[in-house]
Order: C-alpha cells, then structure tokens, then sequence
C-alpha cells in the first residue's frame, strides 16, 4: 500500500470536471486507489464517489493506492492535484 | 473515532421530528459538544447524591425536580446550584413547559449552560429525544456500492468498479423498483440489528452511467422510482466470472456479508455478458422474502428428496 497527502488548492475545489480528471487518471491503473479526506473513503474510480467528498480549496486528502502500479497511480493524481489539474485545461485549449 | 456533536447542531436538525423546545439561558454554551447518547434525570443529583453525577449528558428537568426547586428557600437553592453547576453540566431541559426561575437562569447564564424549555410531557420529550440521540451517535460507514429496494428488500449490490452495478440498479428502477443510492452508500447501524442505508445529501438521486454521463433517477423514473432510506438485508456481491471458481449451485448454505459488525444475508452473483442479473437481483430478493417467512426452498427440496430416498430404501 501506498499513500500521501495532498491539499487541494485550486479555488473551485474539485467539481465536476477535475473529478473526472481524477476518476480518468485512476482508471489508468490495476490497482485498487482510494481518496480519503476527513476519514471518509472514495473510490478514485467512480465520478459520483469522488464528487461526494465535497472537496473544498484547502481540502487535505491522502491518496491511498493497493495493487501492483499502486506507487505510479499515488504519484500521478497527487501531481495533478498539486498542479491544479491544469493539464487539462492546456489540452482543452490545444482542442 | 469518538463522535461530537454540538448541542445547537443537535437540536437545530432533528429533521421531523420537532422538539417543541425553546432556549431561555446559556446561549453561550450552545457550541457544547455533546459526546455520549445518554440522557440523565437529575433528581438525586439535586437532592445532594453527586455520585454517578452523569453532568456531561442532557439533563432533563421534569416535574419533579422542578417542583424540587421550588419549594427550596432562596438560599438553599443558591447552595444546591452552586454545587449542581460546579460540574461541567452540557445542557438542560425543562419539560411540561416549566420556566426555570431567575436564579437558576443566573446560574446556567453564568457558567455557559444552555437552558430549554419544551411543552412536551416528560415521557414523549425523552422518547423522542433519546431516538434522535441513538441515531445521531449510531455508527456509520460509507460503503462503495448501489443501493436499490427490490420488492420491500433493500438490497446493496457491492464489486469493483466497472462490474455494471449502476446498469442493475437502472434496469431495476426500470423495472419499477425504487432506486435509493449509487457509488456512496451510508450505512448507519441504528439498533443492535437494523442496519439503515441512504445516499449522501450531496449526490441525492444521481447516478452515473458509463457512456451517459451523470443522471438523475427522480427527474427521469419519477417520484415513485426513488426513495431516501431503507433497511439494508441483503448484499449482492458482484464479481466478474471466473472460471476456476466454484460458485454456490444449491443454495444450502446461508452465506452473510459483515457491516459494521452485523452479519448480513448474502449472495455472490458472477457476471458475465449476457447474463441478466437484474432479474438474478430480483429473484434473490423474493427468495430473501420466503426465507424471511420461514420458507428455506434448497433445505425443503433437501429434506423431501432424503425423505424419498429412505422410504425406497426401506421399499416402501
């Protein structure tokens, strides 16, 4: 198992396009990847999981992943979380 | 984790049920927290007997104690206070509609303790209190998972992402069952064995569809495809098929699903393409009905096929 924490800082907090950014990135890997915030647990895979956190700008959540990719899958959504998931934002603008 | 909750958040959300109660003192002390479902009736303590002094649940005031108070001279009633709220007291309640008197309004202002007052009589005030408590304090999990209620049985289908438990839930609200969470089910064990689930108040109603995106069940199906809570007794578990598993071909053996300590009837259904599970879900959850009746259908086949198989032995 693999974990870290991560503060959310991109001001709309995690609405419904990072939320499917996030949900995106974790369906890349096998593994099993969980976000917690507060203790309480969402599954990184599932949109409506994920939006049911209520992830608010200042949000401390730590991404916890099991599996066999568990470290790639932490490090890239904390990545993303840390960037403010602008790697979208460039490719929407690319389209 | 030890639950906290503070008394205005308390008695400010007790959702249908109304307290019928009013705060005459103490508003600085509404951030309290309340830490333990309990209630105490102070009588004793008032009377002189500070053992087992239970000082940090509700108090509730009834007619006795008030008419306790009143019939003590102003100083002794200074003294029993004094005493009664050197203790850090979490909050009281008056019942019958008893307006504490000023001293003791001086007290509780003094040392930060809320003070209501309710109409209610003693008995249905503590009643209806102690149901809020016991659901306020009662465990909770959040489990990922879809939560529909198939024929009166509130049945949480659980598996990995991607297994098609949203499509189930769709097909059985088409099928005129009623739809109550998808993806985030919370779990409150409300008694020693009922089990209660709802969706969180955030995604009420959604639900996502791969291919579809995002819906909402109650705008499309229609009030009566939804519902907000429901016992859970019965745990689907889905999971792809796997060939070198032997899955369970009579149905002999009850199986059960742990959740917060409580052992849940449970089936384990493999899927595969093509199979229907909606109808699988909804067989199993009439099947839950019977058993729930007493009417254990492998076990009674069981028995008549070794019934029959004696008899010919003896060549009847």
């Amino acid at each position: 198992m693999t974990e870290q924490e991560v503060v959310v800082t991109s001001d709309a907090g995690v609405h419904a396009r990072p939320a499917m950014m996030i949900v995106k990135e974790a369906m890349k890997y096998a593994c099993e990847v969980k976000l917690i915030k507060d203790d309480v647990e969402a599954d990184c895979k599932s949109i409506m999981s994920v939006l049911g956190l209520a992830i608010i700008s200042g949000s401390r959540l730590i991404v916890r992943a099991d599996g066999d990719d568990e470290a790639t899958a932490v490090a890239s959504i904390v990545t993303m979380i840390e960037n403010n998931f602008r790697p979208y934002e460039n490719s929407a603008q690319k389209n | 984790m030890e639950k906290r909750i503070q008394v205005k958040n308390f008695l400010d959300n007790t959702g249908i049920i109304d307290l019928q109660i009013r705060l005459v003192a103490g508003s600085s002390g509404l951030g309290r927290e309340i830490r333990v479902g309990d209630i105490n009736r102070p009588g004793l303590t008032l009377a002189g007997f500070y053992d087992f002094f239970a000082y940090d649940r509700i108090q509730i005031f009834g007619l006795g104690e008030s008419a306790f108070l009143r019939q003590l001279s102003e100083t002794q009633k200074r003294s029993v206070l004094e005493k009664f709220f050197s203790y850090e007291v979490l909050c009281c309640i008056f019942t019958h509609n008893e307006e504490p008197d000023r001293i003791f309004l001086e007290f509780a202002d003094k040392h930060g303790v809320p003070v209501f007052v309710t109409q209610k009589d003693t008995t249905k005030f503590t009643s209806s209190l102690v149901y809020l408590l016991n659901e306020a304090f009662a465990p909770t999990v959040t489990l990922h998972g879809t939560f529909v209620d198939v024929y009166g049985i509130g049945v949480l289908l659980i598996g990995k992402s991607g297994v098609g438990k949203s499509e189930c839930a769709l097909e059985l609200v088409e099928r005129g069952h009623r739809f109550i969470a998808d993806d985030v089910v919370q779990i409150k064990r409300v008694d020693e064995q009922i089990l209660m689930g709802s969706g969180s108040p955030l995604l009420k109603h959604h639900m996502e569809i791969r291919g579809l995106g995002i819906i909402n069940v109650k705008d499309i199906f229609g009030i009566r495809s939804v519902r907000d809570r429901k016992r859970v007794e019965l745990v689907v578990i889905m999971e792809e098929w796997d060939n070198n598993k032997q899955y369970d071909r009579l149905g002999l053996e009850e199986t059960t699903h742990a959740i917060l300590d409580l052992q849940i009837p449970s089936i384990m259904v493999p899927v595969r393409p093509g199979r229907n599970i909606p109808i699988i879900v909804e067989t199993a959850a009439l099947n839950q009905r019977l058993k729930k009746l007493g009417i254990f259908t492998a076990r009674d086949l069981d028995r008549n096929i070794q019934e029959n198989l004696k008899r010919e032995g003896i060549g009847e």
